[in-house]
Formats: structure tokens, sequence, C-alpha cells
């Protein structure tokens, strides 16, 4: 035992859930993650549950799932990382390179003085979980130093002095008996939808509204930050769309977006919700209830929006075509939340590539074959329960691999 | 040395888990209460045993030490088991009345259809005659996925195969699985027409062998009647009747529905509230083929794992000192992780349990301890001196309460996040809020708290099952002898929170904290202090 070695692609959901099983089977799991954050976009997602009731949403399961792997003595976690390339010569051997990580992780107390003496916006990020350590990271895309060396302030006032702006990226290789790719999903980009997404404040995306939810408890329009009268959530934005050749469904909208309304509704009682759809999908054990209780609080609209215009006073009008009776109504609003669909990631390409595995006809990649595993929303729409049980499968699957006991046809 | 895993079923899901551990070299042993089912072919080997007309009775012992008794033909068998895995098949009821239909050669329910569909001659099948099949399917009550795929399937083939118009009626189609949505577009294609109900139902009208259909078509808003020759009635798919038995006999938790597994993330997926038992696929839940494939490979995962980890564990465990027991077996009871076994003497299993320290809570006897339980050295954590009180404000000591899984984290990810805690909060960790006793509540109230939140899960999202539930109760009594001695019952307070809501830990924390500044100090505490050291009382003053 402990003599095999997995490399996890991917610290998202899927990357850390399979990398926990797999280091409780007594394999040794590196995940290295792109990002400087672990958890992937479902660590910034809000606890949903409404009258002191959990609503099975799964966000604390991502949180649970991170706290394992980053106190697990079997998995080393590698941030800010990215494959370079991969031989296999039975074993994979992986080039990685680690972007500079700026903040020492040794030495960082979370304070948070970087972040309130930053003279730039948006050049130090904070991270969405205790178990993301450090809480703060540079962006040198945005930092000051990184694009003339004119500001140091937040090296100069680390009272830790955690902060080495100079520091270089670095290299490892890693070898690996098998390779674990489970670099999530691209959340749908509406900027190209007639939305005004991008172009008025006021229109977000679901996974905006779920990070806004999580750092504030509240809903407030980006514009002004005070409470919007009047919500509406417009589904299957990016999905279910032939135009755009996206044929499927995302899975996850309607229970995300429903449970967020009913939250909504919860802690800011006179807020009217209207709720553009096609069909409202099933989503947990309770799903009858619930959407009963849905349907008294919030207006169901059964149809998708041609277009939405930003008025002068920053409202948004919608303007949409009544089923029954063909008319173009308008509903008007002060916050729009997208219910932007699950889609492959950039990445796969360059998987794809050095893999030489090519994906499935709607672009989510599926491989277990010659020690290349997938897992999670790589392979195509889930929903964080559903991404959980599949990489406990995979984590299975590549545990039979490693062990010799697959036999690969 | 590893005990045979005991698999109970005999469908596709157990075949799956079966051939899982078998790969892996374990030892299973196959219980089903009907014939050989999935597993015709195999033989009984060293690895491998199957009890075919075979039902359970009861279940003794615990995880790596089970001991079933059944029945095979009127005769008692016994089964040790280290694990023990469902796998039992659900069923399904056709949904006739939801619809004002009675079953009839031209009105057949969805798996007829597709028995039908599966005729190897289609010239000879009862479907050349048919030009016209309407589905009814998900239009008094939502559907599921599952019956939406078999549902399109069949209209595909109807279409494809036999040239019949058919019909899809519908509420919410729901296409959240794999390869629906392209299903969808494929019937579509093929000619299968969509007609779909939003806040309007369709007229269902069955005179002899006629069936008629009447409705508004939303899109049209044109009316339609529609004379099928066939129709086709969708299935609710159900939990096996078996199961119940199941759940009393391994102390399990049950959905709402009859599925075994409460509906509660931390289980997912084929975890149940006892240690070595796992549910898999149709006794857990509507799932479909490739989900249930998946649930027999994590089902082989836990197996492996548990026997990876077997038995070593850093949980503080419950003991019971048995010269204090007064055999109340409100422990026995009250166990979430049914832990607790009765003997000559009433016992811990080590392995079982899981420290919530529910059973220390409830014991009459005082007769069982959690090491970190400790009233003493949870009493020694708090210190009213420990409150630095300002000259002019009055800085109330508050005693949280917070559970290890939830507000515990939730703390911690508040105090990230650079959200202010009110100044003097005391937080004790507890494994369960479910552990909280009156003894720890008014022993903190002595000891200077001027006010004590239990801080614990959601409703169906504690590891204890219904610890919140518990705590929830003895808070409620405690307010009511509170309200009996005339004291504020506004000093004890019950909230719940996850893991990850940083920004609610503080809402919670500093608005009890307004309540408990604007009370003043404890009056329990006013007596005891010297003179000098009182506190001010600046009653309303919030600080």
């Amino acid at each position: 035992m402990g003599d095999k070695n997995v490399l996890v692609i991917g610290g998202g959901t899927a990357g850390l859930s399979a990398a926990v099983e797999l280091a409780n089977l007594g394999v040794h799991v590196e995940l290295i993650e792109k990002s400087k954050f672990l958890g992937g976009h479902a660590i910034g997602y809000t606890c949903k549950a409404i009258e002191n009731t959990c609503v099975k949403c799964g966000a604390c399961m991502v949180e649970e799932k991170l706290q394992s792997a980053v106190f697990h003595p079997n998995i080393n976690v590698l941030a800010a990382s990215q494959v370079q390339n991969i031989s296999q010569n039975n074993r994979f051997s992986a080039n990685i390179r680690q972007e500079s990580l700026v903040i020492d992780p040794e030495k960082c107390t979370n304070c948070g003085l970087c972040l309130n003496r930053c003279p730039m916006e948006g050049a130090i990020l904070q991270g969405f979980s205790k178990n993301n350590h450090p809480f703060y990271a540079v962006n040198i895309k945005k930092c000051l130093y990184f694009k003339d060396r004119s500001c140091t302030i937040c090296r100069d006032e680390c009272p830790e002095t955690a902060i080495d702006l100079d520091k270089k990226a670095s290299e490892h290789t890693i070898e690996a008996d098998a390779v674990l790719i489970a670099i999530g999903f691209q959340p749908f980009n509406p900027k190209d939808k007639p939305y005004g997404y991008g172009r008025f404040n006021n229109v977000v995306t679901g996974l905006d509204l779920e990070r806004m939810l999580k750092q504030s408890g509240r809903v407030k329009k980006p514009s002004d930050n005070k409470l919007p009268q009047k919500i509406a959530f417009i589904q299957c934005v990016g999905s279910r769309d032939a135009k755009l050749n996206h044929l499927w469904c995302s899975k996850v909208c309607c229970g995300s977006a429903l449970r967020m309304a009913r939250l909504i509704k919860e802690r800011q009682p006179k807020t009217e919700i209207a709720f553009f759809y096609m069909d409202v999908q099933t989503f947990g054990k309770d799903f009858e209830p619930f959407y009963r209780e849905a349907q008294k609080d919030i207006r169901m609209i059964r149809a998708i929006p041609g277009d939405i215009y930003e008025m002068d006073d920053r409202r948004l009008k919608i303007n949409f075509v009544n089923n029954s009776t063909h008319e173009t109504k308008e509903e008007i609003v002060d916050l729009v939340v997208l219910s932007v669909g699950i889609t492959p990631v950039e990445d796969i390409g360059t998987m794809s590539r050095i893999f030489k595995i090519g994906p499935d006809e709607s672009g989510f990649l599926r491989t277990d074959h010659n020690g290349v595993f997938t897992a999670g929303t790589v392979q195509g729409p889930m929903s964080i329960p559903e991404t959980i049980a599949n990489s406990g499968s995979v984590a299975w699957k590549i545990k039979k691999y490693i062990d010799g006991l697959t036999i690969d046809d | 040395m590893k005990k045979q895993t005991l698999i109970l079923g005999n469908g596709p899901c157990a075949v799956a888990v079966a051939e899982n551990l078998l790969t892996v070299g374990s030892k299973i042993i196959i219980a089903t209460k009907d014939d050989v089912g999935g597993f015709i072919g195999y033989a009984d080997s060293e690895d491998l045993q199957i009890l075919t007309e075979t039902r359970l009775v009861s279940c003794q012992g615990s995880v790596g030490n089970f001991r079933i008794e059944a029945t095979q033909n009127n005769k008692s068998v016994t089964i040790d088991a280290g694990r023990i895995i469902i796998a039992e098949e659900d069923q399904r009821t056709s949904n006739f009345s939801r619809y004002g239909l009675k079953a009839s050669s031209n009105v057949i329910p969805l798996s007829r259809m597709k028995i039908l569909l599966n005729d190897t001659s289609p010239e000879e099948s009862v479907l050349s005659e048919i030009k016209k099949v309407i589905f009814l399917t998900g239009i008094v009550k939502e559907s599921t996925p599952v019956i939406a795929n078999e549902v399109m399937e069949s209209s595909l083939l109807l279409q494809k195969e036999f040239n019949i118009q058919t019909y899809i009626l519908t509420k919410n189609l729901k296409v959240a699985g794999d390869g629906l949505e392209s299903l969808y577009r494929e019937t579509k294609n093929a000619g299968t027409i969509y007609i779909k109900f939003t806040d309007s139902l369709p007229g269902i009208y069955q005179e002899e062998d006629t069936i008629r259909i009447e409705f508004v078509d939303e899109i049209t808003s044109r009316n339609f009647r529609l004379t099928p020759d066939m129709t086709v009635v969708d299935e609710t798919i159900v939990a096996s009747p078996y199961l119940t038995d199941l759940t009393k006999i391994f102390h399990i938790e049950a959905d709402a529905d009859g599925f075994v597994q409460a509906d509660n993330v931390h289980r997912y997926p084929v975890l149940t509230n006892r240690k070595g038992i796992m549910v898999t696929g149709p006794s857990r839940g509507i799932l479909t083929d490739d989900d249930q494939r998946i649930d027999a490979e994590n089902a082989a995962l836990a197996v492996t794992g548990l026997a990876e980890e077997e038995m070593e564990t850093k949980l503080e465990k419950a003991e019971i000192h048995s010269e204090k027991c007064i055999q109340c077996l409100n422990c026995y009871h009250l166990c979430p992780h049914h832990a607790i076994t009765l003997n000559e003497r009433v016992e811990v299993e080590p392995d079982a349990c899981e420290g919530c320290g529910i059973c220390t809570a409830n014991c009459l006897g005082g007769a069982i301890r959690i090491k970190n339980l400790n009233l003493q050295a949870i009493l020694h954590q708090i210190k009213t001196g420990d409150v630095a009180q300002a000259e002019q404000t009055f800085t109330p000591l508050l005693v949280a309460f917070c559970c290890s899984r939830s507000a515990v984290q939730a703390r911690e990810l508040a105090l990230c996040m650079g959200h202010e805690l009110p100044l003097g909060l005391k937080v004790i960790q507890v494994p369960c809020a479910g552990a909280i006793s009156y003894d720890h509540i008014f022993a903190v109230l002595k000891n200077g708290a001027d006010g004590i939140m239990l801080l614990t899960c959601h409703k169906g999202n504690c590891h204890s099952e219904r610890g919140n539930i518990f705590a929830g109760q003895v808070v409620k009594l405690i307010k009511g002898i509170f309200s009996i001695i005339g004291f504020e019952k506004e000093r004890l307070s019950i909230q719940t929170l996850a893991s990850n809501m940083g920004t609610e830990f503080s809402w919670i924390t500093n608005r009890f904290e307004k309540t408990i500044a604007a009370l003043g100090p404890s009056r329990l505490m006013k007596n005891q202090w010297p003179e000098n050291q009182r506190r001010p009382n600046m009653k309303g003053n919030t600080g």
C-alpha cells in the first residue's frame, strides 16, 4: 500500500471528492488546481436552507470535501498550477508549472490587511472557504506591481512579511500511475445573448447571485447596492438551445434558481419574483412539495424572453411573447438573474491534445481508458450530489486500474 | 480477518455490486427474497454464496460483526456478515386513477408498451393495427427523467418502426438527464407532437373502447379533440415494500416515500445512519441505470474503504458506567447510529459509535460519559472575568454551543471573511447539539453566562439525524421553565446554520448580543459578585 500515485487535475467538487476517496484507500494523490483557490465554482455557492430546513443543494458538501482534502495526509495540493505536458511510459510523468503564490501560506494569518490597503480594485482576491488558505491571493493581472512596479503597499504593510512580490513561478515533475481529469465546466457566457449581460449592471448570472448571497447574505442591485424590489430569473440561458447547438439540459439551474428565489423571499419578503422557464426540472426527493410552495410566492411565466432593455432609471424592461395571446408583453424589474448553463470548459481542448482523446458530440470529455479518467462536470452537467457520486465511482475504477484489476478492451 | 459482505437483492444493481466486489476478491453472500433473478449463471464458490427465497428476520451486532437471522422456505438460517449492502429493486404503480382512466386493451401502462415494443415480430404485434398513440405523463403530478426517457424512447420507436403518430401530453417535460434533450429533439423530428399544459388540464373521457381527450392548446389557443387508438399512461416508481421490513430490522432511516436512506446530503450517495450498512440504486431512490451502476461502485468503495480504516478512528466514544445505569433505555432508543446493544447489560458498540453524545444528554442515570462533553471541562472554558468590561457599557458573556460540523466551521469562515463577532462570545464546540442537556445549560447560566445559544445544523442536515431536533426540544422545555420562574427566556436561543454560512453566523451572534445587551446582565449573577467587581448594569445600552 501507499506506493501508488494518482495525479488529479482540478480541485473542484469532483477532483476533491475523488482525491479524498483515493486517499482514504491509501493511495497517494497529487492534486493540482489551476486557480489560486480550491473548491471550484461550487465553493462559492450559498447555503439555500429555508425555514431552518436543508433543501439539499449540496453546497455544504463541497466545503466538507475541501476540508477533508486539505488536511489529508495522503493528498498533496498544488494551487495555481497547470500541466505543461505529460508523457506516458507505463507510468505518467507530468511537468507542472506553478504560478507564483506571492502570499506565503506558512506565514499568512488571513488578517485581511492586504485587501484593506490595496489601492487597486480586484488586485487582491478573496477566497470562499476557511479552508482556502491563504484566504487572500494577489491577482497579477490587476496588481500595480506586476504592471509597472509602482506599488508595494501590501508587501510593506503585511505584519507577517508573508508577501513576496518577486517570488518566481516554479516547475514540478509528478510521476503518477493514473491521471484523473476533473477540470469542471465553463458557465455559459451570456454576453452574446440579447439580455445585456456585461452592459447592464443589474443583469447578473446565477453564479454571480450564488456568490453574492454567500458573501453578503442578501441580494442587492450591483448598480447602487440597494435591495431590488423586483427580480426576474431567466432559465435555460445557454442550455436547451438549438441555435447554439447546446442540445442538453444543464440539470442544475432549476434547482439552484428556485431554491435561491425562495431564500430571497424568506430574507427579503417584499421582493417580487418572476420566473421565466420552459419546463421546470425535478430536483431532489422533496421536489413536489417544494415546487408547490415556490409557486405560491413566485410568479411562474412559461416563456423565454426575447430581449432586455435598460431604462433611464436603470430598471430593466423584459420583452416576451405571451403564449396564449401571442401578444408581446413586458415585465419591468430591478434585477435580472440569468440561469447560465453548464458548457464544456476550454481546457478540454488541451486535455484532448495531451491525452489524445476526443470530446463527445456536445464537447464534453468522458474516458476511463489506459489510466486516464474523467470525473464530474467535465463529462457533462451534474449536480453537486451527482458529482460526488460520480467521483466516488471513478475513484473506485482508478483503484482497480492501479491495482492491475482492470482488463482494458 | 475480513468478513463476507451481504448483498440484498437480485436485480441489475445487486449484480453490479457483486461483480465489483468479486473483482477485488471480496467474499460475498447474496440473499434474495425471490429467485436467482440476475444471478442466473452464477455458481456458488468459495467467494460467493446465493440464498434464494430468503427473507431477513432480525439483525444483531454492528459493523464488522453483523449476525442476521433469516428464513428460507420456512427454515431459519443465520448469516454472518461484516458489511451489508441493500440493493433491492423498486416497483411501479400505474397512474390510471390520476387521469380518471381504467386499464383496458387500448389503455395500457408504460411498462406494457415497452414489452409490446420489444416484441420480436412487429408485423404480428398488436401495434400493427394502430395509427395514433397518446402518452400521458406528469400531468397531474410531476414526473421524473427516468420516466420521461422511457416515454420518449417508446414514442420514437412507434414513430420510426411502426409509423404510428404519437402525442406526448405533459406539464413539465423532464429532460434533466443525460441525452434527454437530444432525444426530445429526435422525437420531434421523427414526428412526435408535444402538447404541454401549464395552468389548464386536458379533459380525458373514457367510454367503452374509446378515449377522447379534449383541451385548449396553449400555443395556438385552439380547441383540440384527440381520439387515440391507444393511450399509454405513465407510472410512478415506488419503493419495494420489503424495504419497510429492512428499515425496522436494521434500524435505518427511510425517506418520506419509503426508500431507505434519509434524505440527508451527508449520506449521499450510499451511506445510511448505520456504519457498515450501505444502500444502492433502486433501494434509495429513483435512479437511471447509469446512476445505479455508479451507486454499485460507490458501495464497493465504501466496503473496501471501511475495511482499510478498519476500526481505527480518533472519535471520542461514549462509555457507559454500568454501576450508574438504571436501564431506562433512552440511549438504546435515541442513538441515531444504533450503537447501543442490550445484552446482560446496556453496552456501547465502540465501532458503531460516532460520538454524537445524544445518549449522554438523555441518560437518566447520568451513567454515560464522553470525554469532550464533560461538564467540568466545559465550565472551565467559561469565566465571567474573561469578558473585559468597559467603564460605561455592558458587554454580555454569550456562550454558544456550536455543532462541530456546522456552526464551528461557520464561525471560522466568519472570522476569515473579516466579520466582527461579539466581544463576549465564547464558543463551546460540541459534536452535536443533541448532546446538550439541561445540566449544561443551567451550569453555564450559573457560571456567569448572560445569554446561551445552541447553534446547530439545519433540519435534514444533521449527521446524527435528529440531534438538532432534540436540541430544539431541550430549549423549548427550558424556556417553559424560564417563563414559570420569571427568568427572561430571550437569554436562551437556538438557531440553525451550515458550515458555509460565515455571514449568517455573524448576523445571528451580533443580533443575539443586541438582545442580551438590552436585557442587561443576568440576574443570576448579581448576588454572586462582590460589590466592587459588579458589572455595570446598563439596561437598554447595547454598547
